[in-house]
């Protein structure tokens, strides 16, 4: 069958306040090239006329077996089914959705449905938080922790707002509850839009290789004592270059800083662990693995991502879940053979060291 | 598997957008596009140009015959409820900005015409008195009995049974999920919904007995009755699926099938004869067949092209059937002598 053109799609959260509002009214009004239908969940906040822009009202229905972790956003699926049969076509979609909102349903939405699923293809979580307050907000509300969890790309936005040291304690804190998303500073929303839109975040490769500590394959033990600098700058741009692995990522973590290096600040609840296996795996020993990693602890695994070294492919395989439900695919060759190792990240809650050790040892058998 | 070749003509075009839905109102047809038109077929000259009608500024969103003769009744994502005339005309029977009109129904016997916007369905009657019936979540869809005494307003977690004549409360069938498509049985014994999650629910209405359809690889997009009833005939597979309703009812019965194209192509649309038990059937891939429950054979209507069928509808006479595609390509399958 014909190959159909995915649209990406970009998942704004982030609570009340935080500068969502004035990301969203940047995306529909600044001259990026690009067309964006918006799904927005408060009508009012968009001061904008334009017919691309839906109001959605987040009825979040579980799937089946009626497990708490197993919902999907009802309201998205008839929105991008509707929005999808429009002839004056749109690039891209922005789906906004509430400060109080759990990010999962939004994200299993794009697993699930299947006419969804065929046609788009979420390309990032983007998170806006408030330097100012995102303290409090950590300290009273689980969907902030959540939102932070979720991340691709974490905004931390009204930096003009607080001191230097506030700002690095912010950013040990969010670094704490997501060591892999790519973190940006900003006073009121105002970055570059390349950077959180259509940035093929699901493509993980640039997300893993940029990330030093992934490919030191260690887990993010509250207790493990990082020796290195964390400090390192995921700000620089790689977007739209498809060379940039050539530059040196020796870990060495010496290139472009531009923020204060900071030592994340691990969250008791929500933890992250990375694994690495440098043989290839076993497709059929990897999938069964997974699956019933999912099925049994799901529920507390927020989200999981990895790229995929399997044997007898030459193609990397990209594989992600939010909870119990999961998407991998064949996504291109890899850049160059060295870098052909399995990474796995999960983020999640009761990942202890007795949890740990079980997914390291389960994902090290896949080997082929 | 080989399929015979049709007899009869085909006629082609290439309409270049989204061929939302199709429906029948006598002689005139109908199929609304993603661009906000609706083109009017006249089935006695089904090689003439159809009647172009601008009715929405957006997308259409849904589609039915009208109350009057040759009229239509649309949805949009403009907010607009539309009747269109055999002529052509436009007339906005309803408007909400920020609103999405997503399904549309309409019972000549009765005289009513419903719309949903959200969770609230409403009743349009002759005098253009209306009547809105508010739901706890979004409209999945609207079917009205062949009596056109009730409506069936499906939701999440059940479907709502309203009486199109009196202002007495709904009676609720349950069951948890999303219910999108409702369909009644023509005897109206039955009410069957296609769900989100790749199932059909039943309820025998005399005493609520659920009946539960499943086993589908895909979701089942949308389901048909055969002529007098005797199947349900059902997407979601890379088969027609058709679940018996004939004799003692359904409980308990295995389904039949009929016509594959290709392994893990789905049946993307089905669209059921009104003169004969048969059925047409459209896939993934842009083919069509048409065929019979349980039968072996089939008759090819179209090739695959790429884009799946995204809609149909037979004439009342049942010798001519037309075809919509996600790409917009349209076809009259004309099948007379
Ligand atoms: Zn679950
Ligand atoms: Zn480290």
């Amino acid at each position: 069958m014909a190959d159909v053109h995915q649209i990406p799609v970009t998942v704004l959260t982030g609570y009340l306040g935080a500068g969502k509002t004035t990301l969203l009214n940047r995306v529909l009004t600044e001259n990026h090239g690009k067309k964006y239908a918006v799904i927005v969940n408060e009508f009012g906040e968009i001061g904008i006329d334009n017919d691309l822009v839906v109001g959605a009202d987040e009825e979040v229905f579980e799937m089946n077996n009626g497990c708490i972790c197993c919902t999907v956003r009802g309201d998205l699926i008839r929105i991008i089914a509707g929005l999808l049969k429009r002839r004056d076509k749109f690039d891209a979609i922005l789906v906004e959705t509430t400060g109080l909102a759990d990010p999962a349903p939004v994200a299993q939405t794009f697993f699930t449905d299947e006419d969804v699923r065929r046609k788009t293809k979420l390309d990032s979580i983007v998170t806006v938080v408030d330097a100012k307050h995102v303290e409090q907000r950590l300290a009273d509300s689980g969907e902030a922790k959540e939102q932070i969890a979720f991340a691709d790309v974490i905004l931390i936005n009204k930096t003009d707002l607080v001191d230097a040291e506030t700002l690095r304690n912010v950013e040990a804190r969010v670094r704490g509850l997501n060591p892999f998303a790519t973190i940006y500073h900003t006073a009121r929303a105002d970055i570059d839009l390349d950077k959180i839109l259509d940035r093929g975040a699901f493509d993980l490769a640039r997300i893993l290789e940029h990330d030093p500590c992934f490919l030191h394959g260690h887990a993010f033990d509250p207790t493990h004592d990082h020796g290195h600098d964390h400090g390192h700058d995921h700000g620089h741009d790689h977007a739209h270059e498809h060379h940039d692995h050539a530059h040196d990522h020796g870990h060495d973590h010496g290139h472009d800083h531009h923020h204060d290096a900071v030592n994340p600040v691990h969250d008791a609840e929500i933890r992250s662990i990375s694994l690495l296996a440098e043989t290839p795996l076993n497709e059929q020993k990897f999938d069964t693995w997974i699956n019933d990693v999912l099925r049994t602890k799901g529920q507390d695994l927020l989200r999981a991502k990895g790229i995929l070294n399997m044997a007898g492919k030459d193609d990397r395989f990209v594989f992600q879940a939010v909870h119990m439900v999961s998407e991998g695919n064949y996504t291109g060759a890899w850049p160059s053979k060295d870098k052909r190792k399995s990474r796995l990240v999960f983020i999640g809650r009761k990942i202890d060291p007795k949890v740990e050790a079980e997914l390291k040892a389960g994902f090290e058998a896949c080997v082929a | 598997m080989a399929h015979q070749k049709a007899q009869g003509r085909l006629v082609s075009w290439d309409f270049g957008d989204f061929a939302v839905a199709a429906a029948q109102n006598g002689r005139l047809m109908a199929m609304a596009f993603g661009d906000g038109s609706i083109r009017l077929f006249d089935s006695e000259t089904p090689d003439a140009a159809p009647t172009v009608v601008s009715a929405h500024k957006g997308a259409c969103l849904a589609l039915a015959a009208d109350i009057e003769k040759g009229g239509f009744l649309s949805g949009g994502d403009d907010g607009k409820f539309l009747k269109i005339a055999a002529v052509g005309t436009v007339e906005t029977l309803w408007e909400g900005k920020g609103k999405w009109v997503e399904h549309v129904t309409a019972h000549d016997g009765a005289g009513v015409r419903v719309f949903s916007v959200g969770k609230v369905a409403t009743i349009l009657n002759k005098k253009g008195e209306m009547r809105e019936l508010t739901h706890a979540s979004t409209v999945g869809g609207l079917a009205i009995n062949l009596k056109g005494k009730r409506l069936a307003v499906s939701h999440y977690n059940g479907v709502s049974l309203w009486w199109l004549a009196s202002a007495a409360a709904a009676s609720v069938l349950e069951w948890r999920g999303s219910h999108l498509q409702p369909l009644w049985s023509a005897d109206g014994d039955y009410l069957i919904t296609a769900m989100q999650e790749s199932a059909l629910h039943g309820w025998r209405l005399s005493d609520g007995e659920h009946m539960r359809m499943t086993g589908y690889p895909s979701k089942v997009r949308n389901i048909a009755f055969t002529r007098r009833g005797h199947h349900l005939a059902t997407t979601g597979s890379d088969s027609v699926i058709c679940w018996p309703f004939s004799g003692s009812g359904p409980m308990g019965k295995a389904p039949v099938e009929f016509g594959t194209v290709g392994e893990g192509i789905f049946v993307s649309y089905v669209a059921a004869n009104p003169k004969l038990d048969i059925v047409a059937a459209g896939y993934e891939d842009g083919s069509v067949l048409v065929g019979q429950p349980g039968s072996a054979n089939t008759i090819g209507i179209i090739d695959a092209s790429g884009s799946p069928i995204s809609c149909m509808a037979w004439n009342p006479d049942g010798d001519r059937l037309l075809i919509g595609n996600e790409a917009g390509a349209v076809h009259f399958a004309d099948f007379r002598g």
